[in-house]
């Protein structure tokens, strides 16, 4: 079905470590335009390497392998230009910056990309009639704008501020860590609104998740199980739903496969 | 010039000035005593223990000769004045009292010229000025009584509220090398409430030395919001002694902003003396190149239910060397005092130094005390979130950089002082011209 739609990120044999640890074991994955994957699997598999390393988070040390976005050599790029060029990271635990105003970073990030595609920057006033648009549906309160970045929010906030930077920055490939940690059912079902908005035939998605619950309500076209630093099983939706049944165990490398 | 030790400068040079301190004159004798005092005892160095951060040997390669009397054109300081629209103003050259430059005292401020109040040969009011004490704390405050002409009394009557601020202007002329000194005394009598703007600048480039010795008393329920502002631009030495009294209820907030000078050390120290006194102090200082700045102080808790709160930054880029000792101490008549300290410093670059040294000497079980000193670099995960937004790296270092010193700049008391702090702070950052487009 997928089949013609263009890659948008090709993995191939990537190995990475963290400090002494070898943590991505010769990880291979191909996404389309148009598609939403999750990752699943045990903690400590490697599921936010593989989100940091696509996004350049330091400490990840790139020893085999390789990633291709869009046709371009993702790993030679700085962090901030793979963002310019629509990478995006929704963090597991977004970072708390006092002192940086929200809505300012929210702008410098917008007029960041959109100059790096070459759009014109919007004005002080677009700019904030777009960013109440988003911030209502996301249900968030308008005066966490001019709050630090993430600053005293809730878990939850963070989440929903992250989803909304999102939206606003619309990538082509968002990277979502956990987004689903740490919420109650009411903030899982406004952020998945979020992402299944942005669902679009242009735009490819990774979900990084432990539980299968947030699946329910953005449904992946594919999940994979990532174990020992490697995808051992893919499938479709129901593969989610088998692992919420029979926990991950029967997929770990060197058990044999139902 | 700077043949000699700094001793023999020292007596040297007061000797040269000996016309300017009128002889046989009370105040005339004590500086005389001052001197005597000074040369038997010299000036502090590396070994003592407050002031092993300061970096002595710049300050001996200073000339100790008198600066040259400076006549300032009121237009050339316009420019460097903050926007402070119907403030009192006092304004120091070179130490000095500058009657045209200054404003008469009104709604309860009285303001006088030390070297008017305290000339002649009976001079009533020479108690007022705190004779300097024979502790290493207090040395450059004997210089300062050994040499200074003059300087300003500041008072405040009781209960006197004034609804303006008291725009307190120190020029140093900085036209040629030399040094000058000055004394300070500020008295805010019981229900008063006084805010005071103090703002340091020079004219020349001239490598001075200047020295304040003050001294601060607040009555029973008086309140003091202070803001000082060192913005020197020439590479100058400044060197302060703060010796503040409060009684009980009283009330005293400052904020304390080292943003420009060569050098600068600033000491306070401050006892609480009275039950239920409260002193909250914040600070920021901002070192590059090869800057010094170092600031001590001893806060003592000497009566019931007294509260400190104090909260420093430092930032140091280039060679620059910062330093923030600050020791409290709790007597045993302090129950229920409460003292928290807190220092966080950035560095900037891998020649950059800071030293903090939290001190807390406590001699009582009924007391809550908390401190804590951290120093280090920008924080690598704000730096990565911030690139991961597509935010350049140099504009990530600005932004942080910036918002290390936010909740100081956020704690001016005074409208209208923000955005040139602001633009000082900035002046200062590696990364300014960026901050400014950012901004």
């Amino acid at each position: 079905m997928s089949g013609e739609n263009a890659v948008i990120l090709s993995v191939r044999g990537l190995k990475v470590r963290a400090g002494p640890r070898l943590i991505l074991d010769g990880l291979s994955l191909e996404i389309r335009a148009g598609e939403v994957h999750a990752i699943m699997g045990p903690n400590g598999s490697g599921k936010s390497t593989l989100a940091g390393v696509l996004a350049g988070r330091p400490g990840l040390e790139v020893l085999e392998g390789s990633v291709t976005y869009l046709g371009e050599d993702l790993l030679a790029m700085p962090p901030e230009l793979r963002a310019r060029a629509g990478v995006f990271l929704a963090f597991q635990y977004p970072v708390e910056i006092p002192g940086v105003n929200n809505v300012y970073l929210l702008k410098a990030a917008f007029n960041a990309v959109r100059r790096h595609r070459g759009e014109p920057e919007l004005d002080a006033f677009e700019f904030l009639g777009l960013v109440r648009g988003k911030l209502r549906q996301m249900q968030m309160s308008e005066d966490l704008l001019n709050r630090g970045v993430n600053e005293g929010f809730s878990g939850g906030e963070k989440k929903r501020n992250e989803i909304l930077q999102m939206s606003l920055l619309e990538p082509k490939l968002a990277l979502l860590d956990e987004t689903d940690s740490g919420l109650d059912i009411d903030a899982l079902r406004i952020v998945a609104e979020g992402v299944n908005a942005l669902r679009s035939p242009e735009r490819a998605i990774v979900m990084v998740t432990h539980y299968q619950r947030l699946l329910d309500y953005v449904v992946p076209d594919q999940v994979h199980v990532l174990a020992g630093g490697r995808i051992v099983h893919s499938g479709g939706r129901e593969l989610a739903l088998e692992l919420e049944r029979r926990g991950y165990d029967w997929l770990r490398p060197g058990t044999a496969a139902a | 010039m700077n043949a000699g030790t700094i001793l023999e400068r020292m007596a040297a040079s007061h000797q040269a000035q000996a016309g300017r301190f009128a002889a046989g004159a009370p105040w005339a004798r004590r500086r005389s005593r001052a001197l005597a005092r000074l040369l038997e005892r010299g000036l502090p160095g590396r070994r003592d223990e407050n002031w092993r951060y300061l970096d002595h040997a710049a300050i001996a390669a200073l000339s100790f000769a008198p600066a040259p009397g400076a006549h300032v054109d009121p237009a050339r300081l316009a420019p460097l004045l903050l926007p402070l629209p119907g403030a009192m103003r006092l304004t120091l050259i070179d130490g000095e009292f500058a009657p045209g430059l200054s404003t008469s005292g009104s709604d309860g401020v009285r303001i006088d010229d030390l070297a008017v109040l305290l000339a002649g040969d009976s001079a009533p009011e020479l108690e007022s000025l705190r004779e300097p004490a024979d502790d290493v704390d207090d040395r450059f405050a004997l210089l300062a009584e050994a040499f200074a002409p003059g300087g300003a009394r500041i008072r405040v009557a009781a209960g006197a509220v004034p609804a303006q601020t008291l725009y307190l202007l120190h020029v140093g002329s900085a036209a040629a090398a030399g040094m000058s000194h000055a004394r300070l005394v500020i008295e805010v009598a019981a229900g008063a409430t006084l805010t005071l703007v103090e703002h340091f600048v020079s004219l020349g480039q001239a490598p001075a030395l200047s020295n304040l010795a003050a001294d601060l008393r607040l009555g029973d329920g008086a309140t003091l919001r202070h803001v000082r502002l060192h913005a020197q631009t020439a590479p100058v030495a400044h060197l302060e002694t703060w010796n503040a009294e409060l009684q009980a209820g009283s009330r005293y907030e400052q904020l304390l902003l080292v943003l420009g000078g060569q050098l600068v050390r600033s000491g306070l120290r401050l006892m609480l003396a009275g039950r239920e006194a409260e002193a909250r102090l914040a600070g920021l200082f901002m070192v590059d190149g090869d800057c010094q700045a170092d600031l001590y102080t001893r806060i003592e808790h000497a009566a019931p239910m007294t509260r400190v709160a104090q909260n420093y930054r430092g930032i140091a880029a280039g060679r620059g060397q910062g330093a923030f000792n600050g020791r409290i101490i709790v007597q045993p008549s302090a129950r229920g005092a409460d003292a928290a300290q807190s220092s966080r410093n950035l560095l900037l670059s891998p020649q950059a130094v800071i030293n903090a040294r939290p001190q807390l000497e406590i001699l009582t079980d009924d007391v809550q005390c908390r401190h804590g000193a951290t120093i280090g670099t920008l924080d690598p995960n704000q730096f990565f979130y911030l690139l991961s937004r597509g935010i350049a790296p140099d504009a990530a270092r600005a932004l942080l950089t910036r918002a290390f010193c936010e909740d100081i700049l956020a704690a001016l008391p005074v409208p209208g002082l923000r955005a040139p702090v602001e633009e000082l702070v900035v002046g200062r950052l590696p990364d300014r011209d960026l901050i400014r487009r950012l901004a």
